[in-house]
């Protein structure tokens, strides 16, 4: 059935015509369908109230820029009876494999169940996998959830920041890419370069690997690093500085302390994320706000950080967390205890343009990652080929709102076979000195 | 350092480094919807109706939002004075009906109208979609809402014949209201009337019927204890207002003898509240007001208390539009447990209410209420019934 059938015009639906229920999202006739589909568990209750619409495959792809690739990208893509189909993103850095497995173990929740139910199909992913989902089963809800959202957004006519609430700022989403500088010359030039397309705000990381306790040539080159960064930036730009978890919370609260002066925008992950305690120690000895979150699944897994008031900003990533669903839901959260929002993306294009429509919706969102530079490279250059406009670039320092209905993009399967699947590749594995393993 | 000045340190650093952070958030930059970008659903005007029940003297406020493309939507709020609407209609002029995140912010001055407009929105969105409201949210988690009645009487045996009247209706579980409060701190005496109230009841209303004991918040914390223990072994689907909400220490109290779960939330009107009662674990199921926060304000506190595994239940003492916008948002939550449905005594309130909305809008059957399945709020809004209703007082 082509979607031209289920979707009436809008032309002319005024007063007359704004009573009647969209013919695809009707409950379903009494009779069979004619289609052979698998009924889901659960599905059939939901007859008098559900849509037509059923998810009639679900495909999952793993595609890879470069062979090497540690982050071969994950789309998900689900087709349904109307004629449309949703793509979503679950890129899981370093576990590709497992990511793919794991949205297949999911087929039989998907294949036959109404699309329209991200809700209830987020939940039964989540409670019904039992023992809750740490990053391999958040990351396949991600992929999942995000082709039901671009489905209903399609089905409902509207991008999905308009069926959040959104957008709060119709001028579109503020960003950051990393500065890949070193150099006070190169920092000037890129100050420059921001000055000129209207960037507002950048990242960089603190170099090398962090000891337990760290000596005294280490932190300084460490701060140093941060005041170079602030010095030939200039006093106007934002910067955050991500710690990556690197530093254990002895050294990076001594570093926190120092770079008071400096007015940083956030420092991220002064400690790995398993401990909010540990991050609570480091966030009160600094009048630097922190931000953490992105290796975090689910609005569950925030609720601790929450709750201490330990943290800044939190930066779940749409491609783990769970989707628009858990980032949307991880926002609320966090806008009840005055949190804002800068969520991580350093993965794919589908997840990049889906984090933007909820980033769009959310009063407490501060600023949107993408891990480009100022100049695109390959790997944009493949997003643009793949979507047919340049995804992920900034205009202005905001990345624009899609305006079409869904995620508002349309890809190919064919466009993604010139990147077939390289296999699962570590990510970074790095070494002290002594040959013990590093936070990379 | 002492502690007491430790943690000060820590909480004027907290204060600061927030300040500086939400400078940048969306919420706080300049509204740029001067000239906005969307053409379609752009509101172009508002109505107002104050209505009053003729018997109960119920009031709340229906307010219409006409979009320029020819769409309306309606959405039910409390009692809201003209000024207050006059002022909303000119805030919410040209912003298109889909922003309802700009909306909330605009109306963050005029409360009392937030929810109306939040639903009459996302009524209009509905429409546009040609899909009912729960459905734009995230899509049905339920087919049907479960729904709870306040009885209303004096006597337990106007309570008992109000309680038949309610189950003849459909309804399985009731509010019950505390028998009269004379003094603080009222002894045993008091306890024990409660008590024999709740025991006539479910004699008469037979194992399959449930109830919530509603405090209203006028007891004292004292009572307050006293009853919740009292009341562990007759298994209250919950304790509704055990005390005033003024401050989280005699809560704790309360929360931490008493086994009997505890609702709090109809004075509530900021997710900030719910956060410490939640973060202390204080609070068994959220009760926030339908008529002062609206689904999209309710939805954000039920994704605070979802980490919680604790459930939202809305407070709902407006009229059919409301609980149509309430079972919107009911289907859509996936830690709903019950939904309020005021059912007035008098046969003339209920007449007025099925005039507003049709009968269908609080239909409920074995307990549960029914979920609508037209676009938008799924009902149809008689307003010639709003005008014949019209609250004379505003």
């Amino acid at each position: 059935m082509k979607r031209r059938q289920f979707i009436t015009t809008l032309a002319g639906a005024g007063v007359a015509g704004q009573l009647k229920l969209h013919p695809a999202l009707g409950a379903e006739p009494a009779g069979d369908s004619g289609v052979s589909l698998p009924s889901p568990l659960g599905a059939r209750a939901f007859r008098s109230v559900g849509s037509k619409v059923k998810i009639t495959n679900m495909k999952v792809f793993g595609v890879s820029l470069t062979p090497d690739s540690d982050r071969p990208y994950v789309f998900v893509k689900l087709e349904t009876n109307a004629g449309v189909v949703g793509w979503g993103e679950g890129t899981l850095e370093g576990k590709a494999g497992a990511v793919i497995e794991c949205v297949n173990d999911f087929r039989d929740f998907i294949v036959g169940s109404d699309p329209m139910q991200v809700e209830h199909h987020w939940q039964s992913m989540y409670v019904h996998s039992f023992y809750r989902a740490g990053p391999v089963i958040g990351s396949a809800i991600s992929g999942i959830d995000q082709a039901m959202w671009d489905i209903r957004g399609k089905l409902l006519d509207l991008p999905v920041y308009e069926l959040l609430g959104g957008p709060v700022d119709p001028r579109g989403v503020r960003g950051y890419y990393h500065a890949n500088a070193r150099s006070r010359e190169d920092l000037i030039r890129l100050r420059e370069t921001a000055h000129e397309q209207g960037i507002t705000c950048f990242k960089s990381g603190i170099p090398g690997y962090y000891e337990w306790i760290e000596t005294h040539s280490k932190i300084k080159q460490a701060v140093e690093g941060m005041e170079l960064l602030r010095e030939g930036l200039g006093p106007d730009i934002d910067i955050g500085v991500d710690f990556h978890a690197k530093t254990s919370p002895t050294v990076a609260s001594i570093l926190v302390k120092e770079v008071e002066p400096l007015n940083l925008l956030f420092i991220e992950e002064p400690c790995p994320p398993e401990n909010v305690k540990a991050m609570a120690r480091i966030a009160a000895r600094s009048t630097t706000p922190i931000a953490t979150g992105e290796r975090l699944v689910a609005a569950y897994s925030c609720r601790e950080l929450v709750a201490m008031g330990v943290v800044d900003i939190l930066q779940t990533d749409i491609n783990h967390v769970g989707g628009i669903t858990a980032l949307w839901k991880v926002g609320a959260m966090a806008e009840a205890s005055g949190i804002s929002m800068a969520p991580h993306a350093c993965e794919g294009p589908i997840g990049g343009l889906a984090t933007v429509h909820v980033d769009a919706a959310m009063p407490n969102f501060l600023v949107q990652e993408i891990c480009s530079g100022v100049q695109p490279a390959m790997k944009e250059k493949v997003w643009e080929e793949w979507l047919g406009f340049p995804a992920m670039r900034m205009v202005d320092g905001r990345f624009p709102l899609p305006e079409k209905p869904g995620l508002g993009f349309e890809l190919s399967e064919e466009s993604l076979k010139k990147y077939p699947f390289g296999g699962t590749r570590p990510m970074a594995r790095v070494f002290h000195r002594d040959g013990s393993v590093a936070e990379w | 350092m002492p502690q007491a000045l430790k943690s000060k340190r820590f909480t004027s650093l907290l204060q600061d480094r927030r300040a500086r952070v939400s400078e940048q958030t969306q919420a706080n930059r300049t509204d740029s919807y001067g000239a906005a970008r969307s053409e379609k659903l752009k509101v172009s005007g508002i109505e107002h109706f104050p209505v009053k029940e003729p018997v109960s003297g119920r009031r709340y406020s229906v307010v219409k939002v006409l979009t320029e493309d020819g769409f309306v939507g309606f959405g039910e709020g409390g009692p809201a004075t003209s000024r207050e609407f006059a002022a909303a209609g000119e805030l919410l002029i040209g912003l298109p009906a889909t922003a309802s995140e700009v909306a909330r912010k605009r109306l963050a001055e005029i409360p009392s109208l937030k929810a109306a407009v939040n639903t009459a929105l996302l009524d209009i969105v509905g429409r546009f979609s040609k899909a009912p409201i729960y459905q734009v949210l995230g899509g049905p988690t339920r087919f049907k809402a479960r729904g709870m009645t306040p009885l209303i009487g004096e006597s337990n045996e106007s309570l008992i014949e109000a309680l038949n009247v309610a189950r003849n209706a459909g309804f399985r579980a009731f509010m019950v209201p505390l028998p009269t409060v004379a003094a603080r701190n009222q002894g045993r005496a008091f306890v024990l009337a409660a008590r024999k109230r709740l025991e006539q009841l479910r004699e008469a209303g037979g194992e399959e019927s449930d109830f919530v004991l509603d405090g209203a918040g006028v007891l004292s914390p004292g009572d307050a204890s006293s009853l919740a223990s009292e009341f562990e072994r007759f298994h209250l689907l919950w304790f509704d207002e055990p005390c005033q909400l003024t401050n989280l220490s005699p809560i704790r109290k309360i929360a931490a003898e008493t086994v009997t779960p505890i609702g709090f939330g109809r004075f509530v009107s900021n997710a900030g509240v719910f956060q410490d009662l939640l973060r202390e674990q204080l609070i068994d199921i959220l009760r926030p007001s339908l008529a002062g926060n609206g689904i999209s304000e309710i939805r954000k506190m039920a994704a605070l208390s979802e980490t919680y595994y604790v459930a939202v239940a809305p407070h709902h003492d407006g009229g059919p539009i409301g609980t149509a916008a309430a079972l919107h948002l009911a289907a859509s939550l996936p830690n709903f447990f019950v939904q309020q449905i005021p059912r007035p005594a008098a046969e003339a309130d209920r007449r007025m209410r099925a005039e507003l909305a049709g009968v269908a809008a609080e239909r409920v059957e074995d307990g549960y209420a029914i979920l609508p399945t037209g676009p938008g709020l799924g009902i149809s809004v008689n307003e010639e019934a709003l005008k014949k209703y019209r609250d004379s007082g505003v």
